[in-house]
């Protein structure tokens, strides 16, 4: 635990030493990459110790603050998160150095490398903290470094709405916390997480309250539909090393939420189950739709962390559901899934997120209509994002298909299991159409982006970023590919997390998940026959054309000699069957003319539900806004009011702890 | 593992090639005219394998890859199926996955390779068909999971090696209805009628021909090998559920699959006989009319079972 302390002080000392050198920028960036490689290095071994089955001693801060001690300890669920935060942070930082480095212009470097820093370390807090107020004050942290990562380039009036539209709903979510842990303290001799566990089981109806909420607090946080409506806009104008950490792992920190309570509260009702299984499938086929919509590139991918984060819930479902209905490898099998999506799309999606910021580095360009034929202009960003693309798909041999398979055999396992979890079988079909429509989503964006012939100048002119922007993606790709082709490794301690999260000894979630073991070494075997027939394949072919020869043509286009770039296909116009077969869902405006189709997605939540009720809201408030405008006395008198009002409703109800 | 599943899978890749001749034949049988020869595709392949290729200026490696992921990936997928009803090469749980995998790669490759060329009309045939492959997908995982609740079996070999012996038992209906939608899947995953029609001559209705116009040479003959051994795939699928195989003798099992397969190529010419192409937007319907089936016969399964 010690190690881990020196490890966040390391993070804490990069992100000062990027404000003390701040006129000696490659300098500061040297020693920022350093320092947190060094201090998630340090990170990283209890971190592993943890997951390989030896434990740590937790460290207990002595403080007098109301609540419990402060105890900072790590079991497998908070070192399965640790790894994905200390994984993607370096690589996003290292990426953040260079991508940071030409946007001296929009805001202030120093700053935001501070903040990002001071974000790890937040990140890190949070799944260590083991009392209510750490946990809400590093939550807090996160939050609030977050939104000044968000708002870097506060000059353009877009980025400052999605700065306020994210901090006003994490603030709800975090308002909602409060009352969370409120609610639950009253029964509780503090506020330590080890009490609220003592006494979850024994609530009764309230433990429902506490669930509901909770669910409604943290899915602020995953995203996950109908409460993502902050995400796509706050992703998308981030910075893009930022959008990777936001979309990688801050909003993970929802799923971890999720299970962390559902772990304090015991065995779950079966509604518990089923809601959180609807959920995921709402937000898979909905998240990935809206995507499909999407025609910026970075508002696309944050949708499909929407889409993702429907399918880890999908998994904790059908974990779930096997608490519920006392079927123990699916409960095993859905958290095992819906822990191993949790790392894996941490790792694509920011590997994506870091390619989309390399083209609008290389391009200026977001819109995916406007690029075209990158894949020669940018080879290495091509493969990578290539590779990000299959991997989110869950195609083999990557690793986005370990996870989904796992999450399948969930599914499977509920259908035979020969009991009221039968019916979650259908998330199989669930999942099925999510990675069909994803599928259909990344041929879109590779085949756009990456294809084809430029559509502008700019996407002409592009050119390989260096290797301080190809480097870390590298890095991303060899992780996804690693898991993909050696699935056992990572199946291994995630069993660890998912037989906690289940409530099961180590020994008995390792029995259970025997089969996974031995599906994933035929997994390997598998991706190993992929690659290796692919290239016999390849040089069977290769010898058939030197006998043959080629040559060397324009694309066919029907004889018709003249063909220009625009003549591709759109992404419009790509989606457009999609997107018309599941219009009313896909909340798309069409624009047709005699030369000219276009789609225009709209943020269905924000500004049809949420931005008309906060305009009813301001009409309302404007009847009582006239009375204390700016009398400092008036405002004192209100608080004054209400602290005693407070008081007398606390002596009259037989008064507080 | 048997010797038998060894030469069955032989068996599968040497004959693939014959089954949409048998289609076609069929289909001119019906409609009164002579037809090409039932052996027609492999003197078309190893002619395709010969030529040399044209590769437009716009392409890049991702157009040269993506016959061969096609190709490979189907090839893999053939080792997870068990064509004597006893045994795959590769077997585990989950391993239906697995094959949805490998198909979805090689669909995923071809159409990036359409793309690759920025051509406006292989695009929209890869539109078309990663449409059409979504729904498909929800299909497929439900046939799958109504074999898994019949066969109570994890793997494919397991439920298509047990689930036939009980067709005639209380699961039949549902199994009954499974099959249909495996052979509704079988047209649209083969790109037949009423589908996608393969002898169509107009690129704006075309699907998957579409999106190989810019192919030649051995590239094209990988594909054109794929799409038939694709077809092989789906009807072994069919020719599991619906033949009692694990209870025949290996060798007769290895027969009545081959007899089963020419079966699913005579039953689709009949249908390119007697039926046209379905309009474009009607497809869709068809897709989730083969995913209702299949739906309704996890429902039936369950209830039974509760």
């Amino acid at each position: 635990m010690i190690l881990l302390v020196v490890g966040l002080a390391l993070v804490l000392l990069a992100g000062a030493s990027a404000v003390v050198w701040r006129r000696q920028p490659r300098l500061a960036a040297g020693a920022y990459v350093i320092l947190v490689l060094t201090g998630a290095a340090l990170a990283m071994v209890p971190t592993v110790r943890v997951l390989t089955g030896t434990g740590v001693p937790p460290l207990t801060i002595p403080t007098h603050v109301p609540g419990g001690a402060w105890t900072l300890a790590l079991d497998p669920l908070g070192a399965w998160f640790l790894l994905l935060v200390l994984g993607v942070g370096v690589v996003a930082a290292a990426y953040g150095t260079w991508y940071l480095a030409s946007e001296r212009e929009s805001g202030s470097v120093p700053q935001a490398l501070l903040g990002f820093a001071l974000l790890l370390i937040a990140l890190a807090l949070v799944v260590t903290a083991r009392a209510a107020l750490l946990f809400l004050a590093a939550w807090e942290l996160m939050a609030l470094t977050c939104y000044f990562l968000v708002v870097f380039d506060d000059r353009r009036a877009e980025v400052r709405r999605a700065g306020m539209v994210y901090l006003l709903a994490t603030h709800a979510g975090t308002l909602l916390l409060f009352v969370v842990f409120g609610l639950w303290g009253r029964d509780a001799p503090d506020l330590t997480f080890g009490s609220l566990q003592a006494v979850g089981e024994t609530l009764g109806p309230a433990r429902s309250v506490l669930f509901a909420l909770a669910l409604l607090a943290f899915g602020l946080k995953a995203g996950f539909v109908p409460l993502h409506f902050w995400l796509p806009e706050a992703h998308a104008t981030a910075p893009s090393h930022v959008s990777a950490i936001m979309s990688g792992v801050v909003i993970k920190f929802g799923i971890y939420g999720i299970l962390r309570v559902m772990t304090l509260l015991g065995t779950p009702p079966a509604w518990w189950a089923w809601l959180v299984l609807a959920l995921g499938a709402a937000s898979g086929v909905i998240g990935v739709l809206w995507a499909l919509a999407q025609h910026d590139l970075k508002r696309l991918l944050a949708y499909h962390s929407v889409e993702n984060v429907g399918i880890i819930l999908l998994g904790v479902g059908a974990g779930a559901l096997g608490l519920v209905y006392h079927v123990p490898a699916l409960a095993v099998l859905g958290f095992l899934g819906a822990v191993l999506h949790t790392l894996n799309h941490g790792l694509f999606k920011s590997l994506l997120f870091l390619g989309a910021g390399s083209v609008l580095r290389a391009t200026g360009i977001r819109g995916m209509e406007q690029l075209g034929g990158l894949a020669r202009r940018m080879p290495l960003t091509w493969v990578a994002f290539l590779v990000g693309s299959a991997a989110i798909v869950g195609l083999p041999p990557l690793n986005g298909f370990v996870s989904e398979w796992v999450v399948f055999q969930a599914f499977f396992a509920a259908g035979v299991s020969n009991s009221p979890a039968g019916l979650g079988v259908f998330g199989a079909a669930a999942l099925g159409l999510i990675g069909g429509l994803a599928l259909a989503c990344f041929a879109k964006v590779c085949g756009t982006v990456f294809l084809g012939v430029p559509r502008t100048p700019a996407a002409r002119a592009a050119v390989e970023c260096p290797i301080g922007a190809w480097g870390p993606m590298a890095v991303l790709v060899l992780a996804c590919g690693l898991i993909g082709v050696m699935p056992v490794f990572v199946i291994r301690p995630a069993v660890q997390v998912a037989g906690l999260v289940a409530g099961m000894a180590p020994t008995a979630a390792a029995e259970l998940a025997e089969p996974v073991r031995h599906g994933a070494t035929l997994i390997s075997a598998m991706a190993g026959l992929i690659v290796g027939l692919v290239g016999v394949v390849v040089v069977l072919r290769m010898w058939a054309l030197q006998r043959a020869g080629s040559a060397a043509a324009e694309t066919w286009s029907c004889g018709y000699p003249a063909t220009t770039a625009r003549m591709q296909y759109t992404a419009s116009s790509f989606a457009a069957p999609l997107i018309s077969l599941f219009g009313w869902l896909a909340g798309v405006t069409v624009r047709r003319s005699a030369h000219a189709f276009a789609t225009h997605p709209t943020n269905l939540v924000l500004e049809r539900m949420l931005v008309p009720v906060w305009r009813g809201i301001v009409r309302a408030g404007d009847v009582i806004r006239p009375v204390p405008r700016g009398r400092l006395q008036l405002y004192l008198l209100f608080v004054v009011a209400t602290v005693s009002l407070l008081l007398v409703y606390l002596a009259a109800s037989g008064g507080g702890r | 593992m048997t010797a038998t599943a060894w030469l069955a899978l032989g068996v599968a890749f040497a004959v693939a090639p014959a089954l949409p001749g048998l289609a076609a034949r069929t289909r001119s049988w019906l409609t009164g005219r002579r037809g090409a020869p039932v052996l027609q595709l492999y003197s078309d392949l190893a002619k395709l394998w010969r030529k040399s290729a044209v590769y437009s200026a716009t392409t890049t490696w991702a157009f040269r890859l993506g016959g061969v992921v096609l190709f490979v990936t189907t090839v893999l997928a053939a080792l997870l199926l068990p064509f004597d009803g006893r045994g795959a090469l590769i077997r585990f749980a989950g391993d239906f996955v697995a094959f949805a995998g490998l198909l979805a790669l090689g669909r995923f490759a071809l159409i990036l390779a359409a793309m690759d060329t920025g051509s406006s009309f292989e695009g929209m045939g890869a539109s078309r068909d990663a449409t059409l492959g979504s729904l498909v997908e929800p299909a497929l995982f439900l046939c799958f999971a109504a074999l898994a609740i019949a066969s109570g079996e994890l793997s494919l070999a397991s439920m298509l090696g047990t689930t036939p012996a009980r067709l005639w038992g209380p699961a039949g209906p549902a199994l009954a209805m499974v099959a249909v939608s495996l052979f509704l899947l079988a047209l649209a995953e083969a790109g037949r009628v009423p589908v996608d029609d393969p002898t169509t001559h107009l690129e704006l209705t075309m699907i998957h021909e579409v999106m190989v116009l810019d192919h030649s040479g051995p590239d094209l003959a990988l594909i054109q090998y794929a799409g038939a051994l694709r077809l092989a795939l789906f009807g072994t699928l069919l020719a599991g559920v619906t033949v009692p195989l694990a209870t025949l003798p290996p060798a007769l099992a290895v027969a009545a699959w081959l007899v089963a397969l020419g079966g699913v190529a005579v039953g689709v010419g009949v249908i390119e006989a007697v039926m046209a192409r379905l309009r474009l937007a009607r497809v869709p319907q068809f897709l989730v009319a083969a995913a209702t089936l299949p739906a309704f016969a996890v429902i039936l399964l369950l209830s039974a079972a509760a």
